[in-house]
């Protein structure tokens, strides 16, 4: 073949690959798209997908107010804060042991994440039963346990890789240098991985902020968390797309600001506890 | 300014002994280095000093206290690692003055005292830098800042110019023997570059399998190597070192090649002779035969490869020495018989002092 056909093969193939990209960048933002659209329609504009200039309501939007979405998204963000707030304290001296006291060996560190692969439906009985019995059912204790049992296993895991890549020297150094142990790590070793804590907690908050199953089960009425009342827009009457397309907008864009700040470090983490052992 | 004693020091890796009952005294102010191949220990006995490491059984003693137990912080000792170990979330300043925070100084000191130790290793203009902004060298003159501005008793050295390029590794070789002798602060410095041990220490301690197999000055480890692993260590190009028999002052290798030798000496024995003291002649009679086989330049020097029979022997030449000598393939080679080294053949060790 000659130097001009390999010349157009290749541009041929970036074409194609850059015409796949569109596509699949279309099949993320288009959703996003309508939603927005669907947050300012009416029912009747909403029953037409195509409608694309049209006169915006607010009704959807009083709507969700009205209806406690606010006190809502106000409980998932405390669920989340405070399950992110203790995975990381728990988590991090978790990941620290297993980096550099190697506790728990190999199995440990790989078999930290076990417990995701249950589906999720082994756990919620044990945990509605034991709600139920210490009488914290439909509160928003009931669903913090439970996300912490998927949140800190993951935040661990995450920071691990985090840990080993601080030189044992630079603790070691700090020792000789005058501080403690716990002075070493608190001073030398946690600023250090402080990015990946960082990314860790964003990465624990959204996992915990995005939680259906549990918050539907152990506190679906008073203590909705958001998922739980974006839900609950599916009523008996049937949908109601404006309100909950308002309603998924409110859950979504927060997580899409977090990501976007962390979206570096979430690949180092997450190869970063992968690979190394 | 500290001496530091090790008694019967035994260290101990799962089923591995890697230092077996060390009996050590490293003088006070002196600058020893401790040598050896990888594995003999050296590391793992600098770390013991430091406190980075438990002791199985012994004690470690330095200014006369018992530190065997104590936590490195409560030993006054500095030290620089290989990697350097500086804190990539300080700046420099921070780095330097960080072991004078740690014991709660005052503010105002430690500036004080961080820009008199960076202007004394010439890094003042570094000191709001970040570590990863420095070149090699720099980082490597932070951590010494760094090991200094304590005035501790003793500074510790593991290995801390392997990361340095060969210029470098020059340049900061007499700057850390300047600054010794400017503290005169005791040092322990591990190496693995016998090289760097020989130009470095006032007292050298040489290594091999968790024991200490000499222990003195340089050069009177490289004139009379108490055994012949020292022998083959100590020294570059290492020493020729050849099996054979001795009787009647005539010394004959596996090979069938033949050397006159000290006349006292008889049986089996391991012959060595420096390559320094290897002498490249045109003729002399019963000299052995021997053909150049490979020339190394290094300037005024060079290292030849002669072949005497089927035995390989390396010398170092004069260059001028060596352009002297006509034909390459008929010469013959000689040495003095007081620079011969002479070692059991059972059990290694040097036999007569001379």
């Amino acid at each position: 073949m000659s130097t001009n056909h390999l010349f157009r093969a290749r541009l041929t193939w970036t074409n194609l690959g850059n015409g796949l990209l569109v596509l699949m960048g279309l099949s993320v933002v288009l959703p996003f798209f309508w939603l927005i659209l669907g947050s300012f329609k009416t029912g009747a504009q909403l029953n037409d997908p195509t409608l694309l200039l049209f006169n915006p309501t607010l009704e959807n939007w009083n709507e969700i107010f009205r209806s406690g979405v606010l006190e809502s998204t106000w409980r998932s963000a405390m669920v989340a804060f405070i399950t992110v707030i203790f995975s990381i304290i728990i988590g991090s001296m978790g990941a620290y042991a297993i980096s550099r006291y190697r506790s728990g060996g190999n199995v440990a560190r790989f078999s930290i994440l076990a417990a995701q692969v249950l589906p999720p439906a082994v756990l919620v009985f044990p945990f509605l039963e034991i709600s139920y019995q210490l009488r914290l059912n439909d509160t928003v204790f009931a669903v913090l346990v439970p996300h912490l049992s998927f949140v800190l296993p993951v935040v661990t895991w995450f920071l691990i890789g985090f840990f080993d890549a601080v030189p044992r020297e630079v603790e070691e150094q700090a020792l000789v240098d005058g501080l403690s142990r716990i002075q070493a790590l608190r001073k030398v070793v946690i600023p250090q991985v402080s990015p990946g804590i960082g990314a860790a907690a964003i990465f624990g908050f959204v996992l915990s902020w995005n939680d259906l199953f549990y918050a539907l089960i152990l506190a679906p009425g008073n203590s909705a968390t958001l998922p739980v009342k974006i839900a609950s827009f599916n009523t008996f009457r049937g949908v109601e797309l404006g309100a909950m397309c308002a309603a998924i907008l409110v859950a979504v864009v927060p997580v899409l600001f977090m990501s976007f700040f962390i979206q570096k470090r979430l690949v180092r983490g997450i190869s970063g506890g992968a690979i190394k052992y | 300014m500290a001496t530091i004693e090790l008694r019967k020091v035994y260290k101990t890796f799962g089923n591995i002994d890697v230092v077996k009952g060390l009996d050590l005294v490293i003088p006070d102010g002196q600058f020893t280095v401790l040598v050896g191949p990888s594995g003999c220990g050296k590391t793992t006995t600098l770390r013991m000093i430091a406190g980075l490491e438990t002791v199985n059984s012994g004690e470690i003693i330095i200014g006369g206290k018992v530190v065997t137990k104590l936590e490195p912080k409560d030993r006054d000792i500095a030290m620089v690692f290989q990697n350097y170990a500086l804190y990539s979330h300080l700046t420099v300043a921070d780095n330097i003055g960080f072991p004078l925070k740690a014991i709660k100084f005052n503010k105002s000191e430690i500036k004080t005292r961080v820009l008199g130790v960076a202007q004394s290793l010439g890094i003042q203009e570094l000191l709001d830098r970040r570590p990863k902004e420095l070149s090699g060298g720099q980082q490597q003159r932070v951590a010494i800042g760094r090991a200094i501005i304590r005035s501790p008793k003793v500074f510790l050295f593991d290995e801390p110019l392997s990361n340095l390029d060969a210029k470098l590794r020059l340049e900061m070789r007499t700057e850390i023997i300047r600054l010794q002798r400017r503290l005169g602060t005791t040092v322990v410095y591990v190496t693995h570059d016998q090289e760097e041990a020989m130009t470095l220490s006032d007292v050298m301690v040489v290594m091999k399998d968790g024991v200490i197999m000499q222990m003195g000055k340089p050069e009177e480890i490289y004139r009379k190597p108490k055994d012949v692993f020292v022998a083959g260590f100590v020294g570059s190009p290492r020493m020729n070192l050849m099996s054979g028999k001795a009787k009647s002052g005539l010394f004959t290798t596996e090979s069938g090649c033949q050397f006159k030798i000290d006349s006292s000496i008889n049986g089996e024995i391991i012959w060595g002779i420096r390559p320094e003291d290897v002498k490249i002649l045109n003729t002399k009679p019963d000299a052995p035969q021997a053909k150049v086989e490979i020339i190394e330049q290094l300037g005024p020097r060079a290292i030849v490869t002669l072949q005497v029979n089927e035995q390989q022997i390396t010398a170092v030449v004069d260059n001028d020495h060596l352009q002297k000598i006509d034909n390459r393939s008929d010469i013959v080679i000689d040495s003095s018989v007081e620079d011969h080294h002479y070692f059991d053949a059972k059990n290694g060790l040097r036999l007569i002092d001379n």
